[in-house]
């Protein structure tokens, strides 16, 4: 509740908000995810992914990866980067030789092993860098999935029932499993509130980037008068713990059931098999009534409440563990504004990372255009982290 | 008004409460006249699933039957081909029924009217997470039974030491092969749950009433699990329990047995007195009486160290212990109560604690 209670203030804080199109270019390319926090020096200009050569390019990463191949990193990692290091000596005494050879035959020759070698460093790098990424905890989990309509009253409850069709068929299109957990629809066929589950390869590693405020900007339906309105509606993230990672002590639940509490049994047929669950020392509820079968609803609203609280717990540790780090993806991250859906520009903006896309109703179909969307998210926030790394890594050594 | 029968009387009152002081009022006479009623749902076509759910919690409040509410919007789903309200996507509670969705809806609400239970009306409920054909008189199962197979799964998982269960969409790993006796399957939700959750086992199912065995046939048709089961009509009080060992002896017995007190029958809601076949549910003065057939059954069927779980009344699980202490020859003792989700005394876990010829063989040949 907590936390939903967040995300509603955060929502009715953007009806003051700027107008949208907040230039995101220029911004500095280590902040590009950083939202949440106070502006960062600038320090390059970035529009998407700056790729692996920028990256490998970059003086602090090359004494990074010295010191990582000098015994700090695994051995699986220091192998990667010594044969990184052999590969672009090979790559080089190739050139030279391509460049001061006569023989067709021979230039010919080198000229293929040029290429098979930039492949291979090309993989090397990809490697080295998905290994300096650390994983996290949550990375593979399963997740729930909340959303809520914000400012903007019918219109919002429209917009957020589209959202959740879009995120619904995006599970579909990535194989994942998509179970509704709640639905709360408002009279003219919107969407109050709901809270579904999705689960499959990495969901939660692309889900991740989802949660947050999601502006749209369009006449409404039930606007008579032509006018663009601009709404919200929230989106929040939170990993399905495993068994392991939430331990809860059965003595903490109250299990409500609205079944008739006199004999029970046989003696009674009522068919209400509406479940809620309290947990007592958090006052965390959660609720299920999707389903026919009693222990369904259980179960769900069981996986609803243990979401929540994993979050609020993950939420506690990720504050004590990085107070001064910026990528708090899928925590800090849900009361900002992250994307805009204008309508009569027939665009959807990514503010984190200034990307925009074109074509609403495809990239609402929840197929590749969103899937893009996220992927360049994720290489961003890896980049991020990277770039993260390497600087503490400056630090550490400069102190 | 005395000569009307009980229900259509409660219909005619409840309207007249509804519709006081709203003179001529169409709907006085829907009820009462289907085709009247036709007539004015058509007049105004548009109505939405949640403007039926509204209009028909009225009259069904209106009748005095209970769960208005909730038998309202699980009949409106189910034309609409959900299982419940809240699974309706929010475009199919704002766009207009057509006039034969409305027709249906109107003839499954006219049984409601006439107290017959939402599973009955529907012909299907779910257990678990199996969808089951309802079909009257054969009992409907109570959302605590689905706790008694959670038991037995519990159990089937602690003997083999590893999840052999298919929980969830994990892969089962196939470790033993159970045989598991239900007496008194009903619509076969215990045993056809269990079936599909323990991918290995294999479940005898009985029941006394040929209704019942049927309606289980068609369910382990329906969900494909026939090749696992055997469903017998078989009556405890009366069979050879020979014919209940096609695979020898069985490693646990299960049942939800009738174990109401007879004396409490009366008390019933109608939903339960008018359709559900009460063989199912009247357990005898003490509600003991199946139980007791059951129990003096086990020793001969179960394996050495096999269980019995059974569905009891609150008041029974000392009822048991005290009789099972004056029956020592039957080598069962209660090992475990479990309380359903009120915290009441539910279900027993009775085991088989030692080897030893069948002592009743001769009693029940």
């Amino acid at each position: 509740m907590r936390l939903l209670a967040r995300t509603l203030l955060a929502g009715q804080g953007l009806r003051a908000a700027p107008p949208p199109a907040r230039s995101c270019r220029g911004a500095a390319a280590g902040a590009c995810l950083g939202w949440g926090r106070a502006a960062q020096p600038p320090r390059r200009p970035l529009s998407s992914w700056p790729g692996l050569e920028t990256l490998f390019a970059a003086p602090g990463l090359r004494r990074f990866l010295e010191e990582q191949a000098r015994g700090r990193a695994g051995p699986e990692l220091g192998a990667r980067i010594q044969r990184l290091w052999a590969k672009e000596q090979e790559l080089r005494d190739t050139q030279e030789l391509a460049r001061g050879g006569e023989n067709e035959d021979l230039q010919k020759l080198a000229e293929e092993e040029i290429v098979s070698c930039q492949e291979e460093i090309t993989e090397l790098k990809r490697q080295i860098v998905l290994h300096l990424i650390p994983s996290e905890e949550t990375d593979k989990s399963d997740l729930v999935m909340e959303v809520t309509a914000g400012v903007g009253g019918q219109e919002a409850m429209l917009f957020t029932a589209e959202i959740f069709d879009t995120y619904q068929q995006y599970a579909a299109y990535k194989n994942w499993r998509f179970e509704i957990l709640e639905y709360f629809p408002s009279e003219i066929g919107g969407l109050r509130h709901a809270a579904a589950s999705i689960a499959g390869l990495e969901a939660y590693k692309h889900m991740k980037f989802e949660g947050g405020v999601h502006r749209v900007q369009r006449v409404p339906k039930t606007e008579k008068q032509g006018r663009v309105h601009t709404s919200t509606m929230t989106i929040a993230i939170l990993p399905q713990p495993m068994e392991i990672n939430l331990i809860i002590n059965p003595k903490d639940l109250q299990i409500e059931t609205k079944r008739a509490s006199g004999a029970g049994g046989q003696h009674v047929n009522t068919t209400d098999s509406a479940v809620r669950i309290v947990h007592i020392p958090t006052g965390v509820v959660s609720e299920c009534q999707q389903e026919r079968s009693q222990i369904r609803n259980k179960e769900k609203a069981m996986q609803m409440l243990r979401a929540k609280l994993y979050s609020i717990k993950l939420e506690e540790e990720t504050r004590k563990r990085y107070n001064a780090r910026k990528i708090q993806i899928g925590t800090k991250g849900r009361s900002e504004k992250i994307r805009t859906y204008n309508f009569p520009q027939n665009r959807v903006t990514d503010h984190r990372i200034n990307r925009t896309v074109h074509h609403i109703e495809s990239f609402m179909l929840g197929e590749e255009l969103l899937d893009e969307m996220i992927t360049s998210l994720m290489e961003c926030a890896d980049y991020e982290t990277l770039m993260e790394i390497i600087s503490e890594n400056v630090k550490t050594n400069l102190t | 008004m005395r000569l009307l029968t009980s229900p259509l009387r409660r219909m005619l009152l409840g309207l007249l409460n509804l519709y006081e002081g709203e003179g001529g009022s169409p709907a006085k006479c829907c009820v009462l006249n289907p085709h009247r009623l036709l007539r004015k749902q058509n007049f105004s076509a548009k109505m939405t699933a949640t403007e039926l759910v509204s209009y028909w919690r009225g009259v069904f409040e209106a009748n005095g039957i209970p769960e208005a509410q909730e038998s309202s919007e699980y009949i409106v789903s189910y034309v609409l081909g959900a299982k419940t309200f809240h699974s309706l996507g929010a475009g199919s509670l704002s766009t207009p029924l057509t006039l034969e969705q409305q027709q249906q809806i109107q003839k499954l609400s006219t049984k409601r009217l006439q107290r017959m239970p939402v599973q009955y009306i529907l012909g299907e409920w779910d257990f678990w997470e199996l969808t089951l054909k309802m079909r009257p008189p054969v009992f409907i199962p109570r959302p605590e039974t689905e706790d008694l197979v959670s038991l037995v799964l519990e159990e089937e998982i602690q003997r083999n030491g590893s999840p052999a269960v298919n929980v969830g969409h994990q892969c089962p790993t196939v470790v033993s092969h159970p045989v598991i006796l239900e007496i008194g399957c009903g619509s076969g939700a215990i045993a056809l749950s269990l079936l599909s959750k323990l991918p290995t086992s294999r479940v005898i199912a009985v029941d006394k009433e040929e209704a019942a065995v049927n309606l289980t046939r068609e369910n382990a048709q329906r969900l494909q699990l026939q090749d696992r089961i055997r469903i017998l009509r078989y009556n405890v009080s009366s069979g050879s329990w020979e014919q209940l060992l096609p695979w020898g002896p069985v490693d646990t017995i299960v049942s939800n047995p009738p174990y109401v007190f007879h004396g409490d029958m009366t008390h019933l809601a109608e939903e339960i007195l008018s359709y559900e076949d009460l063989g199912a549910l009247d357990g005898g003065n003490d509600g003991m009486t199946v139980i007791k057939k059951i129990l003096a059954l086990a020793p001969c069927i179960l394996k050495d160290h096999g269980s019995v779980f059974l569905e009891v009344d609150p008041r029974h699980p000392e009822m048991v212990e005290n009789w099972l202490q004056s029956h020592p020859d039957l080598s069962l003792s209660v090992s475990a109560i479990h309380k359903d989700f009120f915290g009441k005394p539910r279900f027993l876990h009775i085991q088989k604690h030692k080897a030893g010829d069948c002592i009743n063989k001769n009693s029940f040949a």
